[in-house]
């Protein structure tokens, strides 16, 4: 989905940063970082000294929020880390169409249509089911360093 | 398969006691054949060849078990179980046939006639007497302990004459009369029999406590002292013939079980003496010691029988015997090379340690005079494995004496002996315990002591300190000893001046581990690996270590802090000296294991390195000696409080206390301390265990004592470090721990403020900046895009935990100004809610916040604001709800997905502690007027808040230990206080409640079970108490409704008294919980005692054994009826009720399990 940076240039933070450095040390589980080019919730964190007399250093798992593979890091704990700028916003669930998008309405009235619907078979069908069924779906989106994907689907009762 | 059919025919039939015949025989030589078969597949599994016996015996393991549980499950199978026992070859069938017997007369032993009792008991002793020279020990032993507990199940009701029949066949065989093999079976069924009678190693046998607390008296009283006596007539019948002929191996099993059986019986805990009063704790007489002290690394146990036991302890020589059998067998045994670690040498070495620690009045009240004596004894006996000390630590070393395998060094005479000192020591003042040596050596027990630590010190700095090796071992124990001895000479707090001579040995034996200490620290330098963890453990243990050598210093104290100054120079003048030319870090591993020795031998409490071992040893330094309390000071000093001066006084620790006291040298110290802290805070960023330390260990003792808190207020230093905290960016990096542990000493320090006015305005300067920054930012119009940025969430976070910080540090001269800046950030914390909404570290930040702030205030608020504080958290919990129902989340990485669940599971938890915060007004309330007034019904918000948030939790959530007694102790508490308020909910919310309340009655862990229980009977009790007054109670609730599908259904009262009774009668629970189910069921029978009945009905019909039948009826009815019962809901009454059911439940329970 790197593919679609182009589509939120328009968008609001169009000016904002994707990461913001952060002091290692103060970076806590729950949180997010930027490994290895990617942004991950941080799902551990621990710190280790190398050597009896050296510095901290911070150990850190974190799972991608994207494709949720885990990646690791370690880092001095007085030294900076990138942290991404997620963002979460929420849509209200219109249309599901045959090509595999979802036609999404904005806060302002406008729709947004470029969005993909996930493509595990699990996450599909949780989607397609419940819009199915006529229940009130809000999607809550998420985006970082480019990448936007369904994050959420919270159920707001019956139409 | 087939087999099982057959057996089953044989064993489950009808031939309880039935009379013989070929039929008879034939059947009970089937179901012999059956089990053999079982045991040898079962047993053959467990080796490699299984397959092939399966292929030819068509058995699989599941089928065998089967087959032996059919056994131990039939009624009355112990003819055939006798008959397996008689005729078996195979060892395993005949073991089976032993535990069989066990399990089924446990179970009918209400059913066995009096003689059937007997008989059982009295076959399986027999045969073990007669096979007692069979090879299969296992098989005996487990005969003989089914004996046992068949014996101790039929205790309370079989006469003394029934019990003497049986002694008297234990007492022959013990005696030797019927043979050496025999004389061993029965000092192994003493030793069951003891052991079954002991409440620690008791087997269970499904009935009340009160029944194994029974017994343990009656065999303390009347047979343990006998038992003893026959065990050492045992030993010394042995003793000659072990002595005088070569290999008497069998003698030698017989005197080592004798041995055993003593030491064991010694073991018992022992607390009534023979008037049958219980022992008093404090029996106090001179130069004695009854309590032990503190927690140890080694085991001791002090042994108190009572004076009943003084002729066959003491005045008998006992002692001596012992101690002559011991040499007498050492000098016949050593040339064999294996003697030390043979058992009968261990057992009689544990016994002789054992009695050393004998105390109490066992010794007649003389001034300690024969206790003495008896120890001077032992000592003399002992002291033949210690000493020299050298030459007994070399033999060992250099194995030559005496064949030392890894295993046998934990056996060794020198080990034994340095825990018969600890034992001694235990036992006795530490002038005592010197003297003791006194009489037979040129100096006292401590020198000894002090040399053997020496010895050991010296081995274990030879052989590199492997861990597990005999000189670690004996160091620990010896380390013990000197803190058992030394303890009590520090507590008192008065400075005993010891001997010289003990002084000096005191010092030398310091000065050689500070030596050892510091060769461990230098070598460790090299080894770099990062073991971290491994690391931790092995300083925690070092830390006791540490605690005890303090003492040890102190002890000599004149000497040792020179020394410790000396060695502290030269290790800074080599620093200095070898600056840039030579690697410090050995020098700077031994600095850092002097700082820890040092802090623990001037200061009453580490970890890390050098600037961590600095500022632990301030922290612990400046706790005990910075400014101590004036009274402290003239109670220790006994001189004029006006001043800090105290010329006169000469020993050190006078000095110190005046020299930092607040009138000298404190406040500059202090202000030096605080700097030290700014410093650790700002230049070494990211070092968070540091600054923990620094937070949590330095700064936080600083402010427990109001008068140093008078002056670290008036400080320039603190000043800068509070505004650095309040204005400046440089603090913001501190991790989010941290900042919270500093904003919270930072406010508890208001307390040195004069005035509340004041302090009020302290913690106002030390928040506003937080609260103004979050209520700005809260007001900004975009908001929403602001707040995700990571450098807002990293402020946010970290003024949250500021914010939680000083809510934590609520006192009441700070409340005002704490009340006010929550106040302010209520509507903050809402939109921040709703903003972060899926910033579950945030969420949990903000809710935490909340549960802190209320619980800290929620005690002084007055009406209106209490009004407003419930108002806010149905907001909040509102809010929450509403973001979190119905929510998925769209991820296939199951680490996420579990992470969620744990945020969660967070969330909630934080949200039932706030509803329990909540609660608590009810019970502690300070404000000016009174709840009544306030129109506020807390029970209400409460339950409504419940409502709210119970949707979200689901099962899988109350799987999580700490939810889920939160969610119950709530529940429970609700219910109990408030159970007019249940009447009032809704349906659905009734059901809801009383759905988990049914889910916890069946939960595992036992103090959900009560929580339940409890909140049972409170409603049912409620219901009961209001329709007897005329009322409705629980009204539609309790009757029965119709439910959503318009089906009648039971009411909640009938449900549970249905789901009660069939807990208690058939499912597992722990017997501690019949009490209260008492308690519970009582009210209910009350409620619907038509259902009741027909319950009850119903368990007699379903009984189909006729005798089962009547007594089933029978105790129903005394479970209602007897014990003068009636149906009022008053103490007595509940009391009357929990002995029926408990006298109900032993009758019935049995029965109607296995049926």
């Amino acid at each position: 989905m790197s593919d679609e940076e182009h589509h939120f240039e328009s968008k609001a933070d169009a000016g904002a940063s994707k990461t913001f450095p952060q002091q290692a040390g103060t970076i806590r589980k729950n949180g997010y970082i930027v490994i290895k080019g990617r942004p991950c919730k941080v799902v551990e964190v621990s710190t280790s000294k190398t050597g009896k007399h050296g510095h901290a250093k911070c150990h850190f798992v974190g799972i991608d929020i994207f494709n949720g593979k885990k990646l690791e890091d370690i880092v001095p704990s007085s030294h900076n880390c990138d942290v991404p700028h997620v963002t979460r916003t929420d849509y209200q669930l219109i249309d599901i169409s045959e090509d595999g998008f979802v036609s999404l309405l904005t806060e302002n009235g406008n729709t947004k249509d470029d969005l993909r619907l996930p493509t595990d078979e699990n996450l599909l069908s949780q989607i397609k089911d419940g819009f199915e069924s006529g229940k009130d779906l809000v999607v809550s989106v998420q985006c970082a360093m480019g990448e936007e994907q369904i994050n959420a689907l919270k159920d707001i009762g019956p139409k | 398969m087939i087999k099982m059919q057959e057996y089953s025919n044989g064993g489950g039939g009808d031939d309880g006691g039935g009379g013989g015949g070929p039929a008879d025989l034939a059947k009970l030589q089937s179901i012999m054949h059956s089990i053999e078969i079982a045991c040898s597949s079962i047993q053959v599994s467990n080796a490699y060849v299984h397959v092939y016996i399966f292929m030819e015996m068509h058995v699989n393991p599941a089928a065998a078990e089967a087959t032996i549980l059919g056994l131990c499950q039939s009624p009355q199978p112990y003819k055939a179980c006798q008959f397996i026992l008689e005729n078996s070859q195979v060892a395993n069938a005949r073991f089976q046939a032993a535990a069989a017997i066990r399990d089924a007369a446990m179970r009918e032993w209400s059913f066995l006639t009096a003689d059937e009792k007997k008989s059982l008991i009295g076959f399986c002793l027999c045969f073990v007497m007669q096979h007692a020279s069979s090879p299969e020990g296992y098989v005996q032993a487990k005969i003989s302990s089914v004996a046992a507990q068949l014996m101790k199940r039929g205790w309370l009701d079989f006469t003394s004459s029934d019990k003497e029949a049986f002694f008297s066949q234990v007492h022959q065989a013990v005696l030797g009369i019927h043979g050496v093999d025999t004389q061993f079976i029965g000092i192994n069924f003493l030793e069951s029999l003891v052991s079954e009678f002991s409440p620690s190693t008791s087997s269970a046998m499904g009935l009340p406590r009160e029944f194994h607390e029974q017994c343990r008296i009656s065999l303390e009283l009347d047979y343990l002292k006998t038992f003893y006596c026959w065990a050492r007539d045992a030993a010394l019948s042995v003793t000659k013939q072990i002595i005088e002929s070569d290999a008497a191996a069998s003698e030698v099993k017989a005197c080592t079980a004798a041995l055993r059986l003593l030491h064991q019986i010694l073991n018992w805990d022992f607390q009534f003496d023979t008037s049958g009063r219980k022992i008093s704790i404090n029996v106090f007489s001179a130069g004695v010691r009854t309590e032990s002290s503190s927690s140890k690394r080694s085991e001791c146990i002090i042994v108190q029988p009572g004076p009943a036991w003084c002729d066959a302890l003491i005045s008998s020589g006992h002692i001596v015997w012992l101690l002559n059998l011991y040499s007498a067998l050492r000098q016949k045994f050593s040339s064999e090379g294996y003697w030390l670690d043979c058992p009968i040498a261990v057992s009689a070495r544990k016994l002789i340690v054992q009695l050393c620690s004998l105390t109490g009045t066992v010794f007649p009240s003389d001034n300690g005079k024969m206790q003495e004596h008896h120890l001077l004894q032992l000592l003399s006996g002992i002291l033949e494995w210690v000493d020299p000390p050298d030459v007994v630590a070399q033999a060992i070393e250099s194995g030559k004496s005496e064949s030392y395998s890894d295993f046998s060094n934990f056996n060794s005479e020198m080990l034994d002996g340095c825990r018969a000192l600890l034992s001694i020591a235990t036992v006795t003042t530490p002038f005592v315990f010197d003297r003791l040596l006194k009489s037979i050596r040129p100096f006292g027990t401590l020198t000894l002591l002090s040399n053997l630590m020496c010895e050991v010190v010296k081995v274990l700095m030879m052989n590199n300190t492997e861990e597990g090796t005999w000189s670690w071992e004996a160091r620990d124990i010896l380390l013990d000893t000197w803190t058992t001895l030394l303890v009590s000479l520090d507590s008192t707090g008065r400075n005993v001046v010891l001997p010289l001579e003990v002084r000096n040995a005191a010092a030398s034996l310091f000065a050689l581990i500070v030596e050892s200490e510091l060769k461990v620290a230098s070598a460790s330098a090299m080894d770099d690996n990062g073991e971290f963890n491994y690391l931790q453990a092995s300083i925690s243990a070092m830390d006791e270590r540490l605690s005890s050598y303090a003492l040890i210093a102190r002890a000599a104290i004149d000497a040792t802090v020179p020394l410790l100054t000396r060695l502290f120079s030269e290790r800074f003048a080599r620093l200095h000296q070898g600056r840039g030319m030579i690697d410090p870090t050995e020098t700077l591993e031994e600095l850092y294991s002097l700082l820890l020795i040092t802090g623990h031998v001037l200061a009453d409490e580490g970890e890390g390195e050098i600037p961590v071992a600095i500022v632990w040893f301030l922290a612990r330094w400046s706790q005990t000696y910075l400014m101590p309390l004036e009274e402290f000071r003239d109670s220790s000093t006994n001189l004029c409080h006006d001043t800090g001066y105290q010329h006169q006084s000469s020993t050190s620790r006078k000095a110190l206390l005046s020299f930092f006291g607040e009138h000298n040298q404190g406040k500059p110290v202090l202000d030096i301390i605080v700097r030290i802290s700014m410093t650790t805070l700002v230049s070494y960023p990211g070092e968070k265990d540091l600054q923990e330390l620094t937070c949590n260990q330095l700064l936080h003792a600083l402010v427990r004592r109001k008068n140093v808190c008078v002056h670290l207020v008036a400080l320039d230093s603190w000043r800068e470090l509070a505004s650095a905290f309040a204005n400046d960016k440089t603090l913001i990096l501190l991790n989010s721990t941290n900042q919270r542990l500093l904003a919270q000493t930072l406010v508890l320090s208001a307390y040195g403020m004069r005035n509340s006015e004041s302090s009020n305005q302290y913690v106002r300067d030390l928040t506003r900046h937080a609260t103004a920054y979050l209520v700005e930012l809260s007001g900004k119009n975009d908001l929403k895009n602001v707040a995700q940025q990571p450098d807002i969430i990293l402020l946010v976070s970290c003024l949250l935990e500021r914010l939680r910080g000083a809510a934590n540090a609520t006192e009441p001269r700070t409340q005002k100004a704490i009340y006010e800046m929550g106040f302010s950030v209520m509507n903050p914390v809402l939109l921040l809610l709703e903003v972060y909404k899926h910033e579950s570290a945030v969420v949990y930040l903000l809710l935490k916040f909340v549960v802190d702030w209320v619980d800290g205030q929620i005690s002084y608020l007055e009406a209106q604001e209490t009004n407003i504080v419930i108002d806010f958290c149905t907001r909040l919990l509102q809010l929450y709800s509403s973001h979190n129902i119905g929510k998925t989340l769209m991820t296939q990485s199951s680490s996420l997905l579990g992470e969620a669940k744990t945020e969660k599971y967070k969330d909630l938890r934080a949200l039932f502690q706030l509803l329990s915060n909540l609660c608590s007004k009810d019970l502690v309330d300070f404000s000016s007027d009174s709840i009544e007034a306030q129109a506020i019904n807390i029970s209400q918000v409460v339950f409504f808040g419940l409502h709210i948030v119970t949707p979200l939790m689901s099962g899988d959530l109350l799987k999580y230990p700490k939810l889920c007694h939160d969610y119950f102790s709530l529940l429970s508490h609700l219910l109990e206080v408030y159970p007019e308020t249940v009447a009032q909910l809704s349906t659905e919310a009734f059901a809801h409640v009383l759905g988990t309340l049914d889910f916890g009655l069946h939960h595992q862990d036992s103090e959900i079970v009560d929580m339940c229980l409890r909140a049972l009977r409170a409603l049912a009790s409620y219901h009961y108490k209001e329709t007897g007054a005329g009322k409705v109670g629980l009204a539609a609730q309790a009757a029965g409704i119709n439910n959503s599908n318009g089906n009648p259904e039971e009411g909640v009262l009938s449900r549970f008294l249905r789901s009660l009774l069939q807990l208690l009668l058939f499912e597992d629970y722990s017997p501690d919980m019949v009490g209260t189910a008492a308690d519970a069921l009582f009210p209910l029978i009350l409620c619907e005692p038509r259902l009741y009945q027909r319950l009850g009905s119903e368990l007699i019909e379903r009984q189909a054994n006729p005798p089962f039948k009547s007594r089933l009826a029978n105790a129903l009815q005394s479970l209602t009826s007897s014990n003068q019962l009636s149906s009022t809901l008053d103490r007595v009454n509940y009391q009357r009720f929990r002995k029926n059911l408990t006298n109900f439940l032993v009758e019935v329970r049995g029965f109607l399990r296995t049926m």
